[in-house]
């Protein structure tokens, strides 16, 4: 019996659907999203590829994964119900306070956005737990029955709490939980204990408070969904994507949305890892170029670097500080304001610059004609040929070259360039800005980047791939199939997975052992519960070990992986020693001091799913090429021009070449080659001089 | 060069520059470094002229940077240094105004030529001598003054200096672990400069070097020279630790033909036999400072954007520090001279300057026993009162002006020391009315967990003078300083008994333009 499994990615802009048949049929569908109802666009979507395929919702007997862009939503939009805060009393201003950074020294006119949760809904409870856990003041029920009240009254459906030290701690949350459910059960409850046990308390609230904001967004939107895919017969239940990569319930889902906000870049850093390991490629960088933004990922040993905080909804110019902080795992993606809307311009010092201003899709670049007046990237990949006007999108747009082209001229007349030099000169600082913060990222990381191989993706990743390949000293870029819907079936070669972590501070020589112990169990009791529920039996369930650890007296950690189970006993010979190691790799120096232990962590996962692979259409005999006038570094030159389905199998053909489909375009440059690999893949390599 | 080939290799220095300050944080040992980002890290030419500046700490970190590679190097003959050299100081005149504040400069070799210098300056947990405050009478009490010295020579530790730095402060673990981190950071700045002229096939950096320079120079004088001509005052008057009133006035004058801005202090306070004189550098770090972010914020911040403002410090002046005066706490006055220049200023680009706010940053350090006896020294840890307001936004809240360091975050305090706090909270209606209201100051209280006496040293600000308001904003309000509930002027270390209880309300922000009338809009 064929084995179906149906994915849908839910973006900003489009919505991916794609069905695949453990035969190696695929079907795949992009619309528009339909931001006043997702769950139209999810269904439309669905609807069209089971159309496709002529099979029933009864058909799909394998899984049903969904990513979605639910979450960011609700944060920017900042429409969602009223929502109630419970903090320490003395401590009520946090979200108000936040780290007291001035995030840009230079300039006196920057913005913070306004708490998600003010403080007219902020209660303050007289409770106080100190830094080593010992409760100096319990919480009084009372006191939580009046605040969950009031809470009714005013209408409020869900509530964050964040007390002083309750990631080391939480048993007075624990108390607010527990009054909440007999008083007033239909409010939900958030604890900072729960969603995000760490120290630092302003970063904590924030991510407890961003919880509580979208569950009452998230928890219906999940279970219509649940709802409408039983009425439609689906047997299966929806796995949700989240942010560190792995798939959980859709129910469980519903009441973490803090860590599904970024479920579907998520997904697109998995497929990755799929082609790294389809390729027998343990190290690459995905690089994902869409309309407004560039992401990479290093994906290292077949796996996606992982980070425990990163941003949301940067308020002011894009500014790193401007939005708000969250700490739950999720995969490390660096994001720069540089995409095929991003404009061009030049700044005070005569130098010419792109982004992070965005022409987005509306009114989009000058080429698009829909009003756009301001030169963008898109623009000068229309100007320099590397996109034909006639043939966007399968001809479905004309693009306006002559538009295009007068834009760029006015911008290149102020520095002394042509339009087609200045155009150059937009494509090549687009990619160095790419390149440099991919190299950043890396050696943030401790990781290599020079001779990693490139995954491009995104509808203008595979345009500027090329040279931001050369730029980090990579050799070879992977164009794989199905681009345009990637990230959807990313989220189908995603094994189940749930990254957990508790705060316990000390040195490791002397160490609270069964507090240790204690907590590690906790959160495999937790992953085995979130996994089961995603329908794996506990047999299939493993788990890796992992801790936080620094020198004493430094303030950040490293993470390294524990050859052991915690559970069993505590090796901390080999802790240390992992921990020098990896710190000399990172520093280039080890340090004869005490090592403290910081933070545990514990990922549940579920095996590797083991789906086909897209079948691709290719050509018998080698085509004969189209061509066009490319200018590459101020110079024409005839460039052939090949559709994808027609290149034939390992028939390396030499650059400058461009390779049309639909939703994108391939350019590799002078002195590297493209072929088309047997697994259906376009594959660029520099040729190397002897 | 032109403006496409220059924007790359320059994009390059600026993620060099980053990386080293990101590497730098990551390792530190001191709490104000990682978590508050209290550093400064900069790329300099083979003729120590800062090139690039990565976009952390404060200006008088930043600022004062700027001149010490030149410093460091009139003390050093550059053709003798070879490579694996670290040079290293903290004397407060040639780097960032005290002894905690140590620079560390390590040349970039490209084969056998000095291609440039990575340098940093990070203020240190403790450097011995009195401690954090401003106590001290001479600047030899305030600690161990480091001469210009080779840290490394040719990679090889200098152990006579280390075995004196390890004998000469409370924290040595920290200070050496902070050094370190600095050493490092020096060493990832050169890997990343000689992979950048690797990859463009550059020998050295001086082209992209000048063309920088001399672009940010142009471009900083073309927008003096869209400014009104004149001299334009502005004086600002404060209250620092001790209770003593400080005022500082400046002449600002524009010339803009030339387009330049020369900053007169004439008339302000005299030297202090208090640790708050300000040594020239760090006085010109703010000045500087306070007209780059009015003018033109987002042009970098290099020896070309710099040179076009100058200064002139009458001898005796508290601003112009000279030996033997102490030093120590000098930010409590170099924090306050950017706003007499803002208040001149107001006169020729009202929609571009900030009121006044709370200034300086409160700073704190506790030291002493917990309840089993062991003693522990903590570093300096600081909080904002409010910003003042702009003509067009309010004042923000709890965020300071014009330094902009984090706070260290209360469980990350009392995680690593017996300290308690009882609230932290903004204190609601502090900032000043205004058409734009100044930000609200905070509430801050905190005990010790301890049956020992302990040390208290602190340095607030702004106790008697409030902030004030800009174009008929009204002030904010000053802030208190009170201990078991009564309000304190404390002037240096404090002894605390075991039960005693801090609370410190610092500053709201100056309101700007007239508050509407009653009514009008609530």
């Amino acid at each position: 019996m064929t084995r179906y499994s149906l994915a849908v990615d839910i973006g900003g802009t489009f919505t991916d659907a794609v069905l695949l048949a453990d035969d190696g049929r695929t079907f795949v569908d992009k619309t528009l999203t339909t931001h006043g109802n997702l769950l139209e666009g999810f269904f439309r979507g669905v609807d069209l590829v089971m159309g496709r395929a002529g099979i029933a919702p009864s058909d799909v007997n394998d899984v049903v994964v969904h990513a979605t862009t639910v979450v960011t939503n609700a944060l920017i939009e900042r429409k969602g119900p009223p929502v109630g805060l419970i903090l320490t009393k003395g401590f009520t201003d946090i979200l108000y306070i936040r780290d007291e950074h001035r995030y840009d020294m230079y300039d006196p006119q920057i913005e913070f956005a306004e708490p998600l949760i003010p403080r007219e809904r902020t209660w303050p409870l007289d409770e106080r737990v100190l830094a080593d856990g010992t409760v100096e003041k319990g919480a009084s029920e009372a006191e939580i029955a009046t605040i969950a009240r009031e809470c009714r009254s005013r209408g409020i459906q869900s509530v964050a709490v964040s007390l002083i030290n309750a990631y080391r701690n939480g048993e007075n949350e624990a108390l607010v939980a527990e009054i909440f459910a007999r008083e007033t059960p239909e409010i939900f409850v958030s604890l900072s204990s729960v969603i995000a046990p760490q120290m630092r308390e302003y970063l904590r609230t924030s991510t407890v408070a961003i919880n509580a904001y979208t569950v009452p967004i998230t928890r219906p939107y999940l279970e219509a969904l649940i709802a409408e895919l039983e009425r439609r017969g689906f047997t299966q239940q929806p796995l949700i994507m989240l942010s560190n990569g792995g798939v959980i319930g859709a129910a469980r889902a519903g009441t973490l949305p803090v860590r599904m906000i970024e479920s579907g870049p998520a997904a697109g850093a998995l497929v990755a890892c799929y082609f790294s390991r389809m390729f027998g490629l343990p190290d690459l960088i995905s690089f994902d170029m869409g309309g407004t933004t560039a992401k990479a990922c290093m994906i290292q040993n077949h796996e996606p670097l992982v980070t425990s905080t990163f941003e949301v909804d940067r308020r002011y110019r894009f500014k790193p500080g401007s939005g708000m902080p969250i700490t739950v795992p999720s995969i490390d993606m660096i994001e720069i304001g540089a995409g095929g809307g991003s404009i061009a311009w030049v700044d005070e010092l005569g130098l010419l610059r792109t982004g992070p201003e965005s022409a987005g899709s509306i009114p989009g670049p000058v080429c698009y004609g829909r009003g756009g007046t301001e030169p963008c990237v898109t623009d000068a990949d229309v100007v320099l040929g590397i996109l034909d006007p006639d043939r966007f999108l399968g001809g479905d747009m004309k693009l306006d070259a002559d538009g295009a082209r007068a834009a760029i001229a006015t911008l290149g007349a102020r520095i002394g360039l042509t339009s087609e030099q200045a155009a150059w000169g937009m494509y090549e600082v687009v990619c160095e800005q790419m390149a440099a913060a991919a190299r950043t990222h890396a050696t943030d990381r401790g990781v290599d980047y020079r001779g990693l191989p490139m995954l491009a993706f995104g509808g203008a990743g595979p345009v500027h791939a090329c040279l931001v390949a050369d730029l980090i000293e990579s050799t070879q870029v992977i164009y794989p199939p199905l681009a345009s819907v990637l990230s959807a079936f990313g989220t189908l070669v995603t094994p189940a997975q749930i990254d957990l972590v508790r705060s316990q501070l000390g040195l490791i020589d002397r160490f609270d052992t069964a507090t240790a112990r204690d907590f590690v169990s906790q959160m495999t009791e937790e992953g085995t519960a979130a996994l089961t529920e995603a329908g794996l039996a506990p047999a299939d369930i493993g788990f890796v070990f992992g801790a936080d650890l620094r020198y004493f007296g430094q303030q950040s950690e490293l993470r390294i992986e524990l050859p052991f189970d915690p559970r069993a006993g505590l090796d901390t010979a080999a802790m240390r020693a992992i921990f020098d190691r990896e710190y000399v790799a990172q520093y280039g120096l080890k340090l004869d001091m005490p090592i403290e232990l910081v933070n545990w962590h514990v990922t549940a996962r579920g095996s590797l799913p083991d789906r086909a692979a897209a079948h691709v259409a290719k050509g018998n005999s080698r085509p004969t090429p189209r061509s066009r006038i490319v200018h590459i570094r101020g110079k024409p030159v005839e460039t052939a021009v090949y559709s994808r389905t027609e290149l034939m199998e390992d028939d390396p053909i030499a650059g400058p070449v461009i390779v049309e489909e639909r939703e994108t375009t391939i350019f590799v440059l002078p002195g590297w080659t493209i072929r088309l690999h047997p697994n259906g893949s376009l594959v660029a390599d520099k040729i190397t001089e002897r | 060069m032109d403006g496409v080939e220059l924007q790359i290799l320059w994009s390059n220095v600026i993620g060099i520059v980053s990386e080293q300050a990101r590497a730098l944080q990551r390792i530190a040992f001191s709490p104000i470094v990682r978590e508050a980002g209290d550093l400064a890290n900069g790329i300099f030419d083979a003729r120590a002229r800062m090139v690039a500046q990565a976009v952390t700490g404060t200006p008088g970190h930043i600022n004062s940077l700027a001149a010490a590679a030149a410093n460091l190097l009139r003390h050093v003959d550059a053709d003798s240094l070879k490579p694996g050299d670290v040079l290293i100081t903290n004397d407060p005149w040639m780097s960032a105004g005290h002894f905690f504040d140590i620079t560390v400069l390590s040349p970039i070799f490209r084969g056998d030529r000095i291609i440039g210098y990575a340098g940093s300056t990070i203020h240190h947990t403790d450097i011995g001598g009195y401690g954090i405050g401003s106590g001290a009478r001479d600047i030899h009490e305030e600690g161990l003054w480091i001469p210009v010295l080779k840290l490394y020579e040719a990679g090889v530790r200098n152990e006579t200096l280390f075995s004196i730095i390890t004998r000469n402060v409370r924290t040595p673990d920290a200070l050496l672990g902070d050094l370190g981190a600095q050493v490092s950071s020096g060493m990832i700045a050169s890997q990343r400069l000689n992979a950048l002229c690797d990859r463009y096939g550059l020998d050295d950096i001086e082209t992209l070097a000048d063309e920088i320079i001399a672009r940010s120079d142009k471009a900083t004088r073309e927008s003096i020279r869209a400014l009104p001509g004149g001299t334009f005052h502005g004086e600002s008057t404060f209250d620092v630790p001790g209770g003593d009133r400080i005022t500082l006035k400046t002449a600002v004058t524009i010339d803009n033909e030339a387009g330049e801005i020369t900053v007169d202090f004439a008339g302000s306070s005299g030297r202090s036999p208090r640790g708050i004189n300000v040594v020239p550098a760090y006085t010109q770090a703010y000045a500087t400072f306070a007209i780059r972010s009015t003018l033109n914020p987002d042009l970098p911040n290099n020896a070309g954007s710099l040179a076009p403002i100058r200064m002139k410090l009458p001898d005796d002046c508290i601003v112009n520090a000279t030996y033997p005066s102490p030093v120590n706490a000098r930010h409590v006055v170099g924090m306050y001279v950017p706003f007499p220049i803002l208040n001149a200023l107001a006169q020729v680009v009202p929609d571009k300057v900030v009121a006044e706010g709370s200034g300086a940053v409160w700073t704190v350090q506790i030291q002493g026993q917990d309840s089993e006896g062991r003693a522990f020294t903590s570093s300096m840890f600081n909080y904002s009162g409010g910003m003042g307001a702009r003509a067009g936004k309010p004042g923000i809240s709890a965020v300071c002006y014009p330094t902009g360091v984090s706070a260290v975050p209360v469980e990350v305090l009392e995680a690593a020391y017996p300290i308690v706090f009882t609230c932290k909270e903004l204190e609601r209606g502090s900032g000043g009315g205004g058409l734009q209201r100044g930000g609200d100051g905070q509430r801050i209280g905190f005990r010790m967990r301890t049956t020992q006496p302990w040390l208290l040293n602190t340095v607030p600000s702004r106790l008697l003078e409030a902030p004030q308001g800009l174009a008929g904003g009204e002030p904010g309000r000053a802030g208190q300083f009170l201990v078991n509930g009564k309000a304190t002027v404390l002037s240096g270390k404090t002894d605390m008994k075991a039960g005693d209880e801090v609370m410190m309300i610092t500053p709201g922000g100056g309101g700007f333009g007239a508050p509407a009338a009653a009514g009008a809009d609530g």
